[in-house]
C-alpha cells in the first residue's frame, strides 16, 4: 500500500512489507498444517466468511496473514473470484445432514433426540497452565456410546408444522441455475432471501454477533429460542452432465433456527460453512429480527447486511491510513477563511474601543 | 510475628473460587438487596469459569453464600441431570467442598436456573435464581440509564399498556415467562424466566430468594414473607400455565408443571417438569420410603 507522504517511497514500502514478513517467519507445508490441524474452528470461521470451502488453502491463508483474520479472509476470497463456477449441487434437506451435534433448546427432548456432540458448552474454563511448565495436556479418550447415534436425524421443524404449531408457508422451488449469486450480483433492498441468507453466512462472526446481541438484548421485539442448531457434514451431490448424480465430498456446515413468539410463532435461520455455532445464532436471530415491521436499526436488513460484511468493512476502516491530504487541504482552507473572517470582524471594534483610552492616558 | 504466620499456604484457587474481596462486595449487595426488596443493584460482576448467561450471577452468589457444611442443589428448567446443573454443581463442590443432593427437602441453598421446585422451601433455606435480563422494563425502555429512572419514579405505565395491548389484540395476556412483578408494593422486578406457574411461589414465600444477572451485573432479592404481585387488571385474574391436569407418564402425578415431549408419531407426551420431584414418586410407588415435602400447589390448584 503506497504511503505516498513518505519520501524514498517504493523502497520504504517494500522494507515495511519485508519488515512484516520477516517476523513471521517462513511460512512452511509443516506451519500450514499445524494451524490446519491445531485451529479447526478458526478454520472453519475463516471458510465461512471467505465463502470458500478449503481448509488447506484457509490454513495457507492463515499463516500468510499472521492470523490476521480480515487479511486472510481477503487473501481467499481474492483466490476465490479467480475461480469459475462450474455447477451448482443439489439442495440439501435437514434430514440428509450427516450430523454430529444437534441440540434443541426449546423441548426438552425432541424426535431423534438431543445429540450434543463436540462442544464446551459444559466445561470449566480453567488454562491448563501446567502445559507451559512442560507437562503436556492429553485429553481423556472418548468412550464410545454403547448404542451410536444415528447418521441422519428428522427436522424439528416439520413436527412443528404437523402439529400447527408453526404456518407451513410453501416452498419455492427454484431452478438451480436460477439460485442469485450474492458473489456475482449486487446485493439489492428489499433483498431476496437467498441473498440475504448468503450475505449472513459470510457475514463478519464478530459484526453479526454485536448486531444479534443487540436484538437479542432487548433492541428488537423478538426473543429467541434455539429451536435447532445442528453441526453436521453436508454431502455435495453434483449432477454429472450426463445425468447421474455423484458425491464431491462433504462440506463442515453449521446451521440455526431459531424460534420466536411475535404474533405467531416464527422462525429465523441462518446456515454457514464451517462448525460456528456464535455466528449461526446470532445471524438466525438477525433474520428473524429483521423480518418484523419496523425493525429497531440495529435489526434493519440493510443496516445489518451492508456493516457485517468482513471485507468492505475492514477495507474501508483501513483505508483511513492512505493520504487524503489532498480533501483534507480543502478543510484547513476553510477554516482558516473562516477564522479570518470572524478577526476581522470582530477585531477591529475591539481594537478601536481598547485604543481610545490608551490614547486618552498618553494625552494626559 | 513472621510475615509467613500472617498468611495462609499457597492453594491453586481460593475457597469458593472467588477471591475473599469479590464475596464481600457480593455479600453487601446482596444485603442492599435484600434491605430494598426488587431494587437491582448494580455489582462488580466477576468472570467464572462457565460463559456469561449460563448462570455466572447465580454461580457467583452460590460461591458466596457457600460453606462447607452448605448442601447444594442446582436446578436447570427443573431438572438437576441436565448438563449444565450438573456442570455448576461439579464446579461448586469442588471449590467449596459442598454436599450435593438432588433433594429439595435436603438443600441448604438451590441454585436454580427457570423453575423453583414445586416442594415448598423452608425459612433456612435460600434460593438462588440465575437471571438472564433482570430489566423488566427492557421491552419498553432498552436503554439502562432511562429504565433506573422510570423504577425512580416508579413509572410502571408502559407496562401496563404492553400487557393491555397483549389483551386487546390477543384476548388474553401472552407473556409466557418472566412475568414483570411488584414486590413489596414498590419496585417492579422480573422474576427471572421462571414460567407463570412459579411466579405465586414467590409471594409471602417462607424464604429468602437471591436473584442474579452475571453479564447484566445486577442482584436483586425478595426476603421471606414479603408480597410479590405480578401485574394483573382487577377484571383479569392472573392465569398460570394449563398443566393443572396433564399427568407425568413416568410417575403418573398430575397437577404440576410439565415438560411436553414431542413423540415420533406426531403426538405429545408429559413428564413432571421438577425431575428430582419425580423420582421421588416414583420411588415412593415402589414402596420405598421417601418424604415428599408439602407442595405450593394442591390438585393443580394454588390456595
Amino acid at each position: 500500500m503506497a504511503y505516498v507522504a513518505t519520501r524514498g517511497g517504493e523502497y520504504a514500502i517494500e522494507q515495511a512489507e519485508r519488515l512484516f514478513r520477516a517476523d513471521l517467519g517462513p511460512i512452511t507445508r509443516e506451519r500450514v498444517d499445524a494451524v490446519r490441524t491445531g485451529l479447526p474452528y478458526l478454520i472453519d470461521r475463516l471458510m465461512g466468511e471467505a465463502s470458500l470451502y478449503e481448509p488447506d488453502l484457509a490454513a495457507l491463508a492463515l499463516a500468510q496473514a499472521g492470523g490476521d483474520l480480515y487479511e486472510a479472509i481477503l487473501l481467499l476470497r481474492a483466490y476465490r473470484t479467480t475461480q469459475p463456477r462450474i455447477a451448482v449441487a443439489d439442495p440439501i434437506d435437514q434430514p440428509d445432514l450427516l450430523t454430529v451435534r444437534r441440540i434443541s433448546a426449546a423441548f426438552k427432548d425432541i424426535p431423534g433426540g438431543q445429540i450434543l456432540g463436540p462442544t464446551l458448552d459444559y466445561s470449566h474454563r480453567l488454562l491448563q497452565v501446567d502445559v507451559l511448565q512442560g507437562n503436556d495436556y492429553v485429553p481423556e479418550p472418548v468412550i464410545p456410546a454403547a448404542k451410536p447415534a444415528p447418521a441422519t436425524q428428522p427436522s424439528l421443524t416439520s413436527w412443528q408444522k404437523a402439529q400447527g404449531l408453526i404456518p407451513n408457508h410453501p416452498g419455492e422451488t427454484v431452478a438451480p441455475e436460477e439460485i442469485p449469486d450474492l458473489t456475482r450480483e449486487p446485493l439489492l433492498f428489499p433483498a431476496a432471501r437467498a441473498h440475504k441468507l448468503q450475505s449472513l453466512a459470510r457475514a463478519d462472526t464478530g459484526g453479526t454477533l454485536a448486531l444479534g446481541y443487540a436484538s437479542m438484548r432487548g433492541y428488537s421485539a423478538v426473543h429467541p429460542t434455539v429451536n435447532e442448531l445442528r453441526l453436521a457434514y453436508a454431502p455435495v451431490r453434483l449432477r454429472h452432465p450426463s445425468g447421474t448424480i455423484f458425491s464431491a465430498g462433504r462440506v463442515r456446515v453449521s446451521q440455526t433456527e431459531v424460534i420466536s413468539k411475535v404474533k405467531e410463532l416464527q422462525l429465523g435461520f441462518s446456515a454457514t460453512f464451517g462448525w460456528n455455532e456464535v455466528k449461526v445464532i446470532a445471524a438466525a436471530t438477525l433474520d428473524l429480527a429483521s423480518n418484523q415491521p419496523n425493525p429497531h436499526p440495529a435489526a434493519n436488513e440493510e443496516f445489518v447486511l451492508y456493516h457485517t460484511e468482513p471485507i468492505e468493512s475492514s477495507g474501508f476502516c483501513i483505508h483511513f491510513k492512505l493520504p487524503h491530504y489532498v480533501t483534507f487541504q480543502s478543510t484547513p482552507d476553510a477554516l482558516r477563511r473562516v477564522k479570518t473572517d470572524k478577526d476581522t470582524a470582530a477585531v477591529k471594534p475591539a481594537v478601536t474601543e481598547k485604543l481610545a483610552p490608551q490614547q486618552e492616558e498618553v494625552a494626559l | 510475628m513472621k510475615l509467613q504466620e500472617l498468611t495462609k499456604p499457597w492453594m491453586a484457587f481460593n475457597y469458593g473460587f472467588l477471591d475473599e474481596s469479590a464475596k464481600r462486595e457480593i455479600r453487601r449487595r446482596i444485603l442492599k438487596a435484600i434491605a430494598v426488596p426488587g431494587y437491582q443493584v448494580p455489582y462488580a460482576s466477576r468472570e467464572v469459569p462457565i460463559a456469561r448467561g449460563w448462570g455466572t450471577g447465580g454461580l457467583q452468589v452460590t460461591l458466596t453464600l457457600l460453606k462447607p457444611t452448605s448442601v447444594v442443589k442446582v436446578i436447570d428448567q427443573g431438572s438437576d441431570d441436565s448438563v449444565n446443573a450438573s456442570s455448576i454443581r461439579k464446579f461448586v463442590t469442588r471449590v467449596g467442598g459442598a454436599v450435593e443432593t438432588e433433594d429439595t427437602m435436603a438443600a441448604t441453598i438451590i441454585q436454580s436456573r427457570h423453575r423453583i421446585p414445586e416442594e415448598k422451601l423452608r425459612e433456612d433455606q435460600v434460593l438462588v435464581l440465575q437471571v438472564p435480563n433482570p430489566e423488566p422494563l427492557r421491552p419498553v425502555q432498552p436503554d439502562m440509564s432511562v429504565a433506573r429512572e422510570m423504577h425512580g419514579d416508579a413509572d410502571y405505565g408502559q407496562l401496563w399498556l404492553v400487557l393491555y395491548e397483549q389483551l386487546v389484540k390477543s384476548g388474553r395476556i401472552m407473556q409466557g415467562s418472566s412475568y414483570p412483578s411488584m414486590v413489596n408494593g414498590r419496585h417492579v422486578m422480573t422474576p427471572s424466566p421462571i414460567p407463570r406457574w412459579d411466579v405465586p411461589k414467590l409471594n409471602q414465600a417462607g424464604h429468602l430468594t437471591i436473584l442474579s444477572a452475571g453479564r447484566e451485573k445486577r442482584i436483586f432479592a425478595v426476603p421471606p414473607y414479603t408480597r410479590v404481585e405480578p401485574l394483573i387488571f382487577d377484571d383479569v385474574p392472573y392465569r398460570v400455565e394449563d398443566h393443572q391436569d396433564k399427568t407425568c407418564y413416568r410417575s403418573n402425578v398430575t397437577g404440576f408443571f410439565m415438560n411436553e415431549l414431542p413423540q415420533e408419531d406426531g403426538s405429545s407426551q408429559y413428564e413432571l417438569s421438577d425431575s428430582h420431584f419425580g423420582v421421588k414418586h416414583i420411588r415412593k410407588s415402589e414402596a420405598e420410603s421417601v418424604e415428599i415435602g408439602e407442595t405450593w400447589y394442591k390438585n393443580g390448584r394454588m390456595d
